[in-house]
């Protein structure tokens, strides 16, 4: 099995709120370092453009400082100052430039901090009713953006993270297919996917397969590891606590596929705190790798390319967590 | 003909976890806008924040000639009670609760209204293992039996939600919440049917609403739309038009026509007073779209059970 570096979203750091309630205290950058070094098992941190980066000397001390890399650079395109009809696909020209030229900042800084990668969930490209935005043109405007941006460097990566709903009932990348359909239409190598598992999730989808059908595309670029109750809520849980086995299909697929990018957490501390909610996700999955390894995962590619054998799949994968009984 | 109100909390800032939409708006600021929109006869006041002073809530109320559909307790709080609110396992956190329950019950009573509405938030879980599920409706029976015990006049009612903020909340759906107001028994203990809460959580709200007028739990309506997956607080009809015409429908049938419905949408980037003036009027034609319906032909259409007589019937009434 693959040995994955584990980062933390630094996004999750500060204050969270939810439409009801606020959680957690706003937090500094030097805050949010001190908080990861006491988490066992983190190599690096994903930082948020514009809020973390105002002052790009102090991060680049910080993270010389705390030994962490930096993992991606995560771009905010949703603020609803600019983008409140849309940020790539949105009608109007300044809010596009102002979108492109943020992904390109993020770029530059991406470089700058050795991450080589910039990572972005376009929530503000999305639809509440029907009729209320023309779909044709709104693809042909974001997909436009998308090749603009990384058209301008080729050394640096983009990473479209997508996600079903929220804010808007809709959003226009909303499933791994569209990602792939966006990837196909620009054509650029340094163009993939962010695979959040609880996005896939509450898109209905098996994440494995996410993983595998964007590997197989060469787009597979960085994970945020969480989960959720797959009703359609993405509330950022801690990964395997509800999908077991999917989680466990996915650590494998992942490993078949040769993923070699980081998992990046993205668990919502909620009123326990960052360091619990980090610890133990990150321990989750290596456990989950641990007792992967114990299974033989040679063996379960034999098992899962019978046609037919589930039965025979689930017997041999229950044995190995508690014995025959 | 049910009168229409507006709940106060979405006539100012509202938000979610990513963006925050509209302006913070005083209480002045949100009667003014309410008058703006024309067909609302009256507000579902927010407690606390709607409490502060009650003189100039009074005045104000006096002023606009508005009248109240319900009290509505808000049960979180930044901070606090985080073991749950009904559910709390501390003593003392219990207390300080039902304390202000009571208050919230008595600043009702003061205004003249006997209904108030909450929506149990906070009372839910997010992991397994995370609640013990029994502990959890005995501490709720025993909050909402005094609050109950506290005046029998005021009417208690349970705003059910599957989720959100938490992944799993205690009420989710109108069976679990009609068998808790039975096994708790007190009378003027009911449940407030929020479409949208029933839509996204898979049920028809005619039959929901059935089933609560059966059990004598039909206590209050709100009234939004979403697609079905998620609480969107979206205009009546957008998603789901013919779901709310069957709900009229059996609403007059149960008698719930001499009431009132409040409103929870989510003016969103869409101007506050738009966004009401467009609630309204959907809701008021959605109702003239019921008139249609003649009762001694449904009647037969029911009896006979079948769509290809009654779905094209429902077309000709467009």
């Amino acid at each position: 099995m693959r040995d994955w570096k584990f980062s933390v979203n630094s996004g999750f750091l500060g204050r969270r709120r939810d439409r009801f309630t606020e959680y957690q205290p706003d937090r500094t950058l030097e805050e949010k370092f001190k908080l990861i070094e006491k988490i066992d098992g983190i190599d690096g941190i994903e930082l948020k453009y514009p809020l973390d980066l105002k002052d790009l000397p102090l991060a680049k001390r910080l993270l010389k400082e705390s030994g962490l890399i930096c993992s991606a650079i995560n771009v905010d395109i949703k603020d609803a100052a600019f983008f409140r009809y849309g940020a790539l696909s949105a009608q109007s020209k300044e809010a596009r430039d102002r979108a492109a030229s943020l992904l390109r900042e993020g770029m530059d800084i991406a470089s700058e901090l050795g991450a080589g990668l910039v990572t972005t969930c376009p929530l503000a490209d999305g639809y509440d009713y029907p009729f209320q935005i023309d779909y044709a043109s709104a693809w042909g405007r974001f997909i436009e953006t998308v090749k603009e941006v990384v058209s301008y460097r080729n050394d640096v990566r983009l990473a479209l993270e997508f996600q079903p709903h929220e804010p808007h009932a809709k959003i226009m990348l909303s499933n791994v297919g569209k990602v792939l359909h966006v990837c196909t239409e620009v054509g650029l190598p340094n163009l993939g996917a962010n695979l959040d598992i609880g996005h896939s999730f509450a898109a209905g989808e098996s994440p494995a397969e996410s993983a595998a059908l964007l590997r197989g595309k060469g787009r597979l670029f960085y994970i945020h590891t969480n989960d959720n109750t797959g009703e359609g809520g993405d509330w950022d849980m801690i990964s395997g606590t509800v999908h077991f086995w999917h989680w466990f299909e996915l650590l494998y697929t992942l490993d078949r596929v040769g993923y070699d990018g980081w998992f990046g957490g993205d668990v919502s501390p909620k009123h326990f705190g960052p360091t619990e909610a980090y610890d133990t996700n990150t321990r989750m999955i290596q456990r989950m790798i641990e007792l992967l390894k114990r299974m033989e995962p040679e063996k379960i590619t034999a098992l899962v390319n019978k046609d037919g054998g589930i039965a025979e799949t689930f017997n041999y994968l229950s044995q190995c967590l508690v014995g025959k009984l | 003909m049910n009168k229409l109100a507006i709940i106060t909390a979405f006539l100012g800032a509202v938000k979610n976890r990513y963006m925050s939409y509209q302006e913070d708006r005083t209480l002045d600021e949100k009667f003014l806008m309410a008058s703006k929109v024309e067909g609302i006869d009256g507000l579902e006041l927010c407690y606390p924040a709607d409490f502060e002073d009650l003189k100039k809530l009074k005045e104000l109320l006096k002023q606009y000639n508005f009248g109240i559909s319900a009290i509505n307790f808000r049960s979180r709080r930044t901070g606090k009670w985080w073991r749950g609110s009904f559910t709390s396992e501390s003593l003392s956190e219990q207390k300080e609760f039902i304390d202000e329950v009571k208050r919230a019950m008595d600043a009702a009573v003061e205004l003249d209204c006997y209904r108030i509405t909450t929506c149990p938030l906070n009372d839910g879980s997010d992991y397994l293992f995370e609640m013990d599920y029994i502990k959890a409706y005995d501490y709720a029976a025993e909050t909402f039996s005094a609050a109950c015990a506290h005046n029998r006049q005021v009417r208690v009612c349970i705003e059910y939600k599957e989720s959100d903020p938490c992944a799993r909340c205690l009420f989710g759906n109108v069976g679990e919440t009609a068998s808790f107001c039975q096994m708790v028994g007190a009378d003027n203990l009911g449940v407030t049917l929020d479409i949208g809460h029933a839509l996204y959580t898979g049920e028809r709200p005619a039959q929901s609403a059935v089933l609560l007028a059966n059990a004598k739990r039909l206590f209050y309506v709100h009234l939004n739309d979403n697609d079905g997956r998620w609480d969107w607080d979206m205009l009546p009809g957008a998603y789901h038009m013919w779901e709310f015409i069957e709900l009229f429908y059996y609403l007059r049938q149960l008698g719930y026509n001499d009431d009132w419905y409040a409103f929870d949408v989510f003016p969103k980037e869409i101007d506050t007073v738009d966004t009401f003036k467009a609630v309204v009027v959907l809701t008021r034609k959605l109702e003239t779209l019921t008139d249609r319906i003649d009762p001694k032909k449904m009647e037969s259409l029911l009896e006979k059970r079948n769509p290809t007589k009654t779905i094209p019937y429902l077309y000709s009434l467009l």
